[in-house]
């Protein structure tokens, strides 16, 4: 027997071996592989796909063109939609950070018998249905709400504030609430996982109250502030029930065009076409983020 | 005490956690260039004490003088005090040079001077090459030498160390032993040494505190704690020793004689100023390398002896370890050095009778 076909057999052997060695783990990842590409990878091509064909009312035909990205790029109420959208995520997400963190600061640090209450308090609220609590919030800040009548009755105002609903703060207010919990539990655990010892150690080096903050305890959130990101920022760019009950047009954002073109203008290019652009900048954003953040370093 | 200088002084210190008062009036110097101990058993309050020190408890009462100034209520930061801690507590986010450089960094020094004291000292610590790494990358050893260098670099006027070799193995932790007296010693700087192993506190400390249940039993250098302990606690915790209670049955100038119930009585010496008088309930320590031991009944008059049946003998090379039972409920521990082959020790094995023997002043009479 040659040398050549010993080496061949053993690979053979090897390959053997390695397969069913992995034929458990094959078989474990399987059924969820294929739920995700039957169910989510699949349609996103088919979507990909349709937005490069022509496209109008309640029509669709296979061929290639470039006219639903121009549409949307060329129609100043979409690209409003999409500066909407940023303001509104961006503002919504400064809004959560500025209170949030402050909370799990608190809580983590000088709290040590209140913390499982207060989180309980923090996560009821989400126990309850979204439109529930977006109806809710209609109800206090609408022009006779109780923001405004408590406001009036106090002698601070003289007319209802009108800014309250149908605006770009009434969205920022209700982002506010319905995503508070998944900004302050990141970091939370984040800062809960400092240990003390590190904390003295950089007092007893010199540093103040403030120095510690900005020199220990903000770096080491920095896992827990990009996990809030992800979870919060990236799911309020596609948010539409929150604008379209509480915002008026002029906190109309992009989910509300996409949801619009698919189901009232029956343009499913155009809507495919919006929701490839607003996922790529999207993904964009995300790795901006890691760069900049330096994320990968800590994780 | 020397007319040397004074680096820290501490006044009647007092800290209580609700019922329990973990530190009670506690009062001591420490001169400065000295590497003190503070040693007892797990919550004795030395840790706390090491906390008020540096600025990270208040206490309830008392006063902490640094350089004749009192600190007792400045911050930690205000404190030319630095701490190195048990668990070595690095920055988990910054590189070994980034940590070492964090307190000239806060003292804002110049960074080419921080440069190259880093250097320096890392070269000392043996961890040249290691300014890039972070300290997950560490072994328990050279995350404390980080720790060590990061505390040391600011030459602050005292160090203080809590257990900081309790983490590491054997073989490292004796290494690292010789390591600290060594910097200790060519800084110059004040060390507090916190911990609760005797043998590291007695071949460390140049003076050490023996404290118990909040308070600070003995303060000495380690050959008198270890040859002259003031009570039983210490005699106890520091070293082995053998303890014979009974009552002072006659008193003859220096000497006292203790009467041991169902043992005999013997000769004993008190503590120079003790008051001893007949009657009284005392103990007696002798400690095992101090005794001696024999097949033969031994023929020297003026000593104590006492008859027994080997029950175990160990044998560690240097010596050998014997526990000679003396009554039905009472052993001594006996440590004879191997010295020479036809020695009678090496007759002695188990169930064998033997007589043990020491001279009175070996056996310290205790009166707590």
């Amino acid at each position: 027997m040659s040398a050549a076909s010993m080496t061949r057999q053993a690979r053979r052997v090897r390959f053997r071996y390695a397969f069913y060695r992995n034929l458990g783990l094959t078989l474990n990842i399987f059924p969820p592989f294929i739920y995700l590409m039957l169910l989510f990878y699949a349609p996103m091509a088919i979507m990909l796909v349709m937005s490069f064909w022509k496209s109008g009312f309640m029509t669709l035909e296979p061929a290639f063109t470039l006219d639903n990205y121009v549409k949307f790029f060329t129609t100043p109420i979409y690209v409003r939609a999409m500066v909407n959208t940023f303001l509104i995520a961006t503002g919504s997400m400064i809004a959560l950070i500025l209170v949030g963190y402050p909370i799990a600061y608190y809580l983590a640090r000088y709290a040590p018998q209140w913390e499982s209450l207060i989180l309980y308090f923090l996560i009821i609220p989400v126990e309850i249905n979204f439109l529930v609590r977006i109806f809710a919030w209609k109800i206090a800040l609408g022009r006779s709400g109780i923001i405004n009548s408590a406001l009036m009755s106090l002698g601070l105002i003289e007319e209802p504030l009108k800014f309250l609903l149908y605006s770009k703060t009434a969205v920022v207010i209700v982002l506010l609430h319905e995503w508070l919990p998944y900004v302050v539990i990141p970091i939370y655990l984040a800062l809960k996982g400092v240990s003390p010892d590190v904390i003295d150690a950089a007092r007893t080096l010199g540093s103040d109250r403030w120095s510690v903050f900005r020199h220990v305890l903000l770096p080491l959130s920095v896992p827990g502030l990009f996990a809030s990101f992800v979870l919060v920022y990236i799911p309020m760019l596609g948010e539409f029930a929150v604008p379209a009950l509480v915002g008026g047009p002029s906190a109309y954002m992009l989910g509300n065009v996409i949801e619009s073109q698919f189901l009232s203008a029956g343009n499913w290019g155009v809507g495919s076409a919006i929701g490839f652009i607003l996922l790529t900048i999207t993904l964009a954003l995300v790795a901006i983020v890691i760069k900049v953040a330096g994320v990968e370093e800590l994780m | 005490m020397s007319n040397r200088e004074i680096t820290l002084e501490v006044r009647e210190l007092t800290k209580r956690f609700g019922s329990l008062v973990a530190v009670d009036h506690v009062s001591f110097e420490i001169r400065r260039g000295e590497f003190f101990s503070l040693l007892g058993p797990s919550g004795s309050g030395k840790t706390t004490i090491l906390r008020m020190v540096g600025g990270l408890l208040t206490p309830d009462e008392g006063q902490v003088f640094l350089g004749g100034k009192d600190i007792t209520f400045d911050p930690p930061e205000k404190r030319d005090v630095n701490i190195v801690f048990q668990n070595y507590a690095l920055f988990p986010h910054l590189n070994v040079y980034d940590n070492v450089a964090f307190g000239p960094r806060r003292h804002r020094w110049p960074e080419a001077k921080i440069r190259e004291e880093v250097t320096r000292l890392l070269e000392m610590v043996h961890l040249t090459g290691y300014e890039q790494k972070y300290p997950r990358q560490l072994s328990g050893g050279e995350k404390q030498r980080v720790a060590l260098i990061r505390a040391l670099i600011t030459r602050p006027q005292l160090l203080l160390l809590d257990e900081p070799l309790g983490a590491l193995d054997l073989k490292i932790r004796q290494s690292l032993q010789l390591e600290l007296v060594d910097i200790q010693e060519e800084t110059g700087i004040t060390f507090i040494y916190v911990t609760h192993d005797q043998s590291e506190a007695l071949t460390m400390a140049d003076r050490l505190a023996v404290m118990d249940k909040g308070r600070v039993l003995q303060i000495g250098d380690p050959k008198t704690i270890y040859e002259q302990p003031q009570n039983r606690f210490v005699a106890h915790f520091i070293g082995n020793t053998n303890m014979l209670e009974g009552k002072v049955a006659a008193v003859e100038g220096q000497d006292v004689r203790v009467r041991v119930p169902k043992l005999g009585e013997f000769w004993g010496r008190p503590l120079d100023g003790a008051d001893v008088r007949p009657g009284q309930s005392v103990t007696m320590s002798i400690r095992p390398e101090k005794m001696r031991i024999s097949r033969q009944e031994p023929e020297r008059p003026g000593y104590n002896k006492i008859a027994g049946v080997v029950e175990d003998l160990i044998y560690v090379g240097v010596s050998t370890e014997f526990i000679v039972r003396v009554s039905p409920v009472k052993t001594l521990r006996i440590f004879a050095q191997n010295i020479s082959r036809e020695d009678d020790l090496w007759q002695i094995t188990w169930d064998d009778p033997v007589w043990v023997y020491w001279r009175p002043e070996r056996s310290l009479v205790l009166v707590e």
